[in-house]
């Protein structure tokens, strides 16, 4: 009982996803800077700005819906978190067959709750980034889904630390999965900048934005342990460290050098083409063929 | 799906400066805009006609933070026209080299805004990164990276010496390698192809009828440049108008580039060939020009052809209009954005380098009827006299 506590409370779970989560922000935006020429925020600066908006105000537009502008961030930020209670790092993962779906199933759900958070602003740019963001989910989710399967395949639909490298193009899959699920260019289209403000977050301000980017911090944190553990392998926490900078700078260097896709060729680019790489190890893990 | 209005601005990220543009969208694909102005005004012209001339110079100076060089050198242009001054040679030569420089670091901004607004920010970091080179070199031939206060009446504030030169030719250098590095980049990288390729089309027939002007216009295949007609010492220097075909964000953006590419050559050209000399003639501080006389003068600045009409009332203008480049270009934005998407919106309104504070005119909205009305400058007078 102790060890699923600290589990789910201190390390995977709610603190070190504070803690590692913010700093992979701030690691991913240091070294980013850098491949830019630029200096950059210095580590710590999500953090300051995660406590400077939890002193400003809540600001609730009048044609938004306030009270699901507040439910949205805490769901979408605690089923990420749940999310860690299923990864076995250290010890006292809650493990058992098919865990696999659940995890597929809470990530889903966190995405899900911020399209709605857009729509309950009733901001027209909120509006178009709420679509869009449910326009990707429905793109990436199935070389996603597909790239977890197949792993689970050889694990019995159960999260254990396992080595995907006979099949790349799972993992590719998942990487590219993990890219869209984050935001991170060349998917960060929902929330296009130049395009729609902030998509969903832009009516957002104070508190409730701050449990947003707790929750982008989070599924930052949880997603590249998912990977680290279940597509790379790790067993020991060393290894676990190692595969998550690894994993950090991968994704780092996506955001550096491309430029935003448009949402059509988002949708064209999972399914016609990380896609079918995705069901080719699917179909190698059914038949056995590895 | 019904169609419903996009607000795009007056304050939006894509935008640097406050304009407001009414897009009429249906899901994602735009299928009427219009243009709202007025944000902006700042009563420039006006205020031309309360000062003397030789102190007109500092104001035209200020309609644009970018290419005010330009607005300066069409002012003084102007002037000596009305004066019957003929200027140096040396500081006809200076002129072309300190604006040519201008037209550098003002296409290099507009080009990394463009990258800016596709959403690769490590392209605009690493264009303005080198458009430092371009901000050194006027620092070291004007003293100021903006704002150069470079043309006085009658020529030319300072000269160019041998060590500046030389420093100059080795920026330079510097400078065309990552200029063509960048024209490379645009015509063959994949993910910035995809994003601004076959979007904001202007073909040539339309671009007859519109008549936008600069880069926007010969991106269509029409070779439309005012150093054509040699003003300054560009007969001299063998000037030709960079033209392209496609009329797509990616030509204009190439031929943006290709246009630096050519400055650079001019730069240099001019450099070689310095006259020796005066830099200005000697000019009156209170000049007096005969009642009623006017002028039209005109240059190439880099957003395209700048128009300067003066007419004289003695010791200060009657009147100074002037004729961004910007204004003349508004027209086609509706004909570029229709049938395009969202996403297309930022970069094509960055691909024709708009710059809506130089051109901004004031309209009057009766809130009662929501008429838009221009107002004359009597009204104006009353107004004000009414407080």
């Amino acid at each position: 009982m102790f060890d699923f506590a600290y589990h789910s409370l201190v390390f995977p779970g709610f603190v070190s996803a504070f803690i590692f989560g913010f700093l992979y922000l701030g690691v991913m935006r240091k070294v980013a800077a850098r491949m830019q020429h630029r200096v950059g925020p210095p580590l710590w600066q999500p953090f300051l700005d995660f406590f400077k908006l939890l002193s400003k105000e809540n600001i609730s537009p009048r044609n938004a819906t306030g009270f699901l502008m507040t439910l949205c961030p805490v769901i979408s930020f605690a089923s990420v978190l749940t999310v860690m209670v299923f990864v076995p790092v250290g010890s006292g993962a809650v493990s058992f067959e098919g865990n696999v779906f659940v995890v597929i199933y809470f990530l889903v759900m966190s995405t899900a709750f911020l399209a709605i958070a857009g729509f309950a602003t009733g901001n027209p740019f909120g509006f178009i980034g709420s679509i869009r963001e449910i326009t990707q989910m429905v793109s990436y989710e199935f070389p996603f889904i597909v790239s977890l399967v197949t792993i689970g395949f050889l694990t019995n639909f159960e999260i254990i630390p396992v080595s995907a490298f006979a099949f790349p193009f799972a993992l590719f899959a998942f990487l590219m999965g993990v890219l869209g699920k984050l935001s991170l260019p060349p998917f960060h289209v929902p929330e296009a900048e130049q395009e729609i403000v902030a998509g969903p977050y832009t009516e957002y301000s104070g508190p409730r934005l701050a449990m947003f980017e707790l929750a982008r911090a989070a599924s930052f944190w949880t997603l590249i342990s998912l990977g680290s553990v279940f597509f790379l392998g790790a067993r020991t926490l060393a290894e676990f460290g190692v595969y998550s900078i690894i994993l950090l700078f991968v994704l780092t260097i996506f955001r550096v050098v491309f430029a935003r896709l448009r949402i059509s060729n988002v949708f064209r680019l999972y399914w016609f083409v990380i896609g079918p790489l995705a069901v080719i190890d699917l179909v190698r893990v059914m038949v056995g063929f590895y | 799906m019904h169609d419903y209005l996009f607000p795009l601005g007056p304050q939006h990220p894509a935008l640097v400066e406050p304009v407001h543009i009414k897009l009429r969208v249906e899901g994602e694909t735009i299928v009427g805009s219009e243009l709202v102005l007025g944000y902006n005004h700042k009563g420039i012209e006006k205020s031309f006609e309360s000062r003397w001339w030789a102190k007109g110079v500092f104001l035209s100076q200020r309609v644009c933070g970018i290419c005010g060089f330009y607005h300066t050198s069409c002012y003084c242009q102007g002037i000596e026209r009305l004066m019957g001054l003929e200027i140096p040679e040396r500081a006809n030569y200076i002129r072309v080299a300190v604006g040519e420089i201008e037209r550098i670091h003002s296409h290099m901004l507009a080009l990394g805004v463009v990258a800016w607004e596709m959403g690769l920010d490590t392209l605009f970091h690493y264009i303005f990164r080198d458009r430092e080179l371009a901000m050194d070199l006027q620092e070291l031939l004007t003293g100021n990276r903006v704002h150069f206060a470079m043309n006085v009446i009658g020529g030319v504030r300072r000269d160019i010496d041998l060590g500046q030169i030389r420093k100059m030719e080795e920026n330079l250098e510097k400078l065309e390698e990552r200029i063509r590095h960048y024209l490379r980049l645009f015509k063959t990288d994949t993910s910035v192809k995809n994003r601004i390729r076959h979007v904001g089309y202007l073909s040539k027939r339309k671009a007859k009828i519109l008549l936008p002007v600069g880069p926007n216009v010969r991106a269509s295949g029409i070779d439309y440049d005012v150093r054509e007609t040699g003003y300054f010492a560009y007969r001299d220097l063998k000037f030709r108008p960079v033209t392209g075909e496609g009329g797509d964000v990616l030509e204009r953006c190439v031929v943006r580039w290709k246009e630096c590419l050519q400055s650079v050559r001019l730069i240099q050209d001019s450099l070689l060939s310095l006259p020796e000399g005066g830099i200005a003639v000697k000019v009156p501080p209170v000049i007096k020009i005969k009642e009623g006389l006017e002028t039209v003068s005109r240059v190439e600045a880099p957003r395209g052809e700048l128009i300067y009409y003066m007419k004289s009332a003695g010791d200060r203008p009657y009147r100074v209009k002037i004729r961004t480049p910007t204004y003349q270009t508004f027209h086609i934005l509706d004909e570029i954005l229709r049938g395009y998407e969202i996403p297309d919106v930022p970069v094509i309104i960055a691909s024709i380098d708009p710059c809506f504070s130089c051109a901004d005119r004031m309209t009057v909205v009766d809130t009662e009827t929501g008429r838009e009305r221009i107002v004359t400058k009597e009204e104006v007078r009353r107004m004000r006299e009414e407080g």
